[in-house]
């Protein structure tokens, strides 16, 4: 008996090791990378000597810079909020309803986010211009909302399966019709899902690269503009921009975890 | 002023009670709102077909559609079509893959590193999505989550120029192991098939760790605690138990990984080199030059998302196979 817990514990050191590793080798490489815009040189490479905020001040003193920072964050949201919409209305039909063809529906709705980077840009691009749609932020918000779709709809119909079929069945007695039924008890029951999805299609469209290269006009978002910079050479300044970028990502990505985590507990009491 | 007679008017028809004033209840007694409902909800079937217009359009033409018109592209001689010409269809576009190697070895190439770079995430994150679920209290449990969370918010660029920053010849790997003495010139990482597999499988571990994860937090610590009891050591219990029983997590866990991988552009641009050009970036030079190659790009692309199922499609077939032969 002793033994087995002896063993026991040698595993769990081990695994506890390989867990802190990982957790070196994802932090790190961002630790490091925001390190280096602090740099006084253009040079970027280990040791840092001296540091200085001047990269920062370009940044943020740099017009261009900061009105990428908005059109990313404009496109976010427009295209958040039409995926929402859909996605949701989407759920709403697929959840707990049997119908001839619901299966071909639900693989057409996970379609886009199985469909690789390179290959859903290729097909956007293609499809736009049949539609006539010029690259640009048009294109970019229409093949960011596509695609984050499905993540909405996933998320929806997971919390709609757990919503109790007597809720409704009640308000039906109670005299409301379907519609008000779904927009008094269905809808509200919705909204931390919602409010969970719309977080992560904020933060899939800022973090998007491919589908923003390929439909993009001559304005780029964030992430296309640090990879044509990175094309030219490395410089401190980008590490500037990025950090800022990171900054504003994960920001929304942890206020995010916490709102859902306090609405979880209130829906658990 | 008006709503309030009709409300008062209305009691009889609806059950919505009299004296009803909120919101909601003027809302229901309101005429046009009654008539609006009533044609929508008048029977079972038309609130179905109202229901689901919508999104069975979306997804026709929205999902289904780009896909369609790819496939359809790269059947023609020319896109877009030039005035007073005429589109013919054809084959060549495929037959263009197989007559170069410049365009079937990035091919192989691709397929190759997507499937050592899945199969080298998951040597790496199982131990620690099994650590994370059976050796954590729960409570500490959602934090450690969390804590792997984060950096998987910041961007593919940002996160791929972070670890050019790492590998680079005057990097923080270089340094290190200048300091320590192991080398007196720095190691050229960068550009290379390891800096880019360095690269893809920083990106895509969350995508290989969550569904490992889960698959592993299902598994019941009763059946561990009996192998041991009936005297299997740790690496039996792992082969036996833990390995078997979560098939499932590792299938769905590879395929993202492996099909993500496959469609990896900016990174294979930025952290390989000439001698590891992978297939997305064929692809995108044809859509770099003047429209006429567009045929030719689509091609690919269909070629490369055919691949790319076919082969998760028979693995997941596979590890099926394999579930069912150690339940047996």
């Amino acid at each position: 008996m002793n033994h087995r817990v002896e063993l026991n514990r040698g595993n769990r050191i081990f695994l506890a090791c390989i867990y802190w590793a990982f957790v070196l080798y994802v932090f790190v490489p961002l630790i490091l990378m925001i390190l280096m815009g602090f740099k006084d040189s253009k040079f970027i490479g280990f040791p840092i000597r001296s540091w200085t905020l001047d990269w920062y001040k370009g940044v943020f003193s740099d017009t261009d810079v900061m009105f990428t920072f908005g059109y990313s964050v404009a496109i976010a949201i427009l295209s958040t909020l039409i995926s929402v919409i859909v996605g949701t209305w989407i759920a709403v039909l697929l959840q707990g309803r049997k119908f001839w063809g619901r299966a071909v529906t639900f693989a057409l709705m996970v379609l886009p986010a199985l469909v690789p980077g390179i290959i859903s840009a290729i097909a956007f691009r293609i499809y736009a211009r049949m539609l006539g749609i010029e690259p640009g932020m048009g294109a970019i918000v229409w093949a960011h909302a596509v695609h984050n779709v499905p993540f909405v709809s996933l998320v929806v119909m997971a919390r709609l399966s757990t919503l109790p079929k007597s809720q409704i069945e009640a308000a039906r007695d109670l005299g409301a019709d379907p519609l008000i039924a779904f927009l008094r008890v269905t809808l509200p029951y919705l909204v931390p899902a919602i409010l969970g999805a719309s977080i992560f299609c904020l933060l899939l469209s800022l973090d998007d690269f491919v589908r923003s290269f390929f439909l993009g006009g001559y304005e780029p978002t964030l992430p296309v503009l640090i990879f044509a910079m990175l094309r030219s050479g490395m410089s401190p300044e980008i590490n500037a921009i990025a950090t800022v970028a990171l900054v504003l990502t994960a920001a929304i990505g942890i206020w995010a975890e916490r709102f859902t985590r306090r609405n979880n507990k209130e829906t658990k009491v | 002023m008006t709503h309030d007679a009709s409300v008062r008017k209305d009691s009889g028809g609806n059950a919505v009670p009299a004296g009803d004033r909120t919101f909601w209840g003027r809302v229901a007694n309101w005429g046009p709102y009654q008539a609006f409902s009533a044609l929508l909800t008048a029977s079972p079937r038309r609130q179905f077909l109202i229901l689901a217009a919508f999104p069975i359009l979306w997804l026709l033409t929205q999902h289904l559609g780009p896909m369609l018109q790819m496939l359809r592209v790269s059947l023609t001689d020319a896109y877009p079509v030039a005035p007073g010409t005429q589109q013919e269809f054809t084959l060549e576009n495929y037959m263009r893959f197989f007559g170069d190697r410049i365009f079937w070895m990035p091919f192989f190439r691709t397929l190759t590193f997507a499937a050592v770079f899945t199969f080298c995430t998951l040597i790496i994150t199982y131990p620690v999505a099994y650590f994370l679920a059976r050796h954590v209290s729960r409570r500490n449990q959602m934090l450690m989550l969390l804590l792997l969370l984060v950096p998987f918010w910041v961007g593919e660029i940002v996160r791929t120029y972070a670890i050019m920053i790492l590998l680079g010849n005057t990097g923080a790997v270089n340094l290190v192991l200048k300091w320590l003495g192991l080398i007196d010139r720095p190691i050229p990482f960068m550009y290379t098939s390891f800096s880019m597999g360095v690269g893809i499988v920083y990106l895509t571990a969350l995508y290989m760790l969550l569904p490992l994860y889960s698959a592993l937090e299902k598994l019941p610590q009763s059946m561990n605690e009996a192998a041991a009891d009936l005297g299997a050591g740790a690496w039996t219990r792992f082969r036996r138990i833990s390995l078997p029983m979560t098939i499932e997590g590792i299938s769905s866990g590879c395929t993202l990984v492996f099909l993500i991988s496959t469609g990896f552009y900016a990174t294979p641009v930025l952290l390989g080199g000439p001698s590891t050009t992978v297939f997305a970036e064929t692809i995108a030079g044809f859509f770099h030059v003047a429209g006429d190659e567009w045929p030719t790009g689509a091609a690919f692309a269909v070629i490369m998302f055919a691949a790319a199922l076919l082969i998760t499609g028979v693995f997941q077939k596979l590890m099926n196979m394999l579930r069912k032969g150690d339940t047996k």
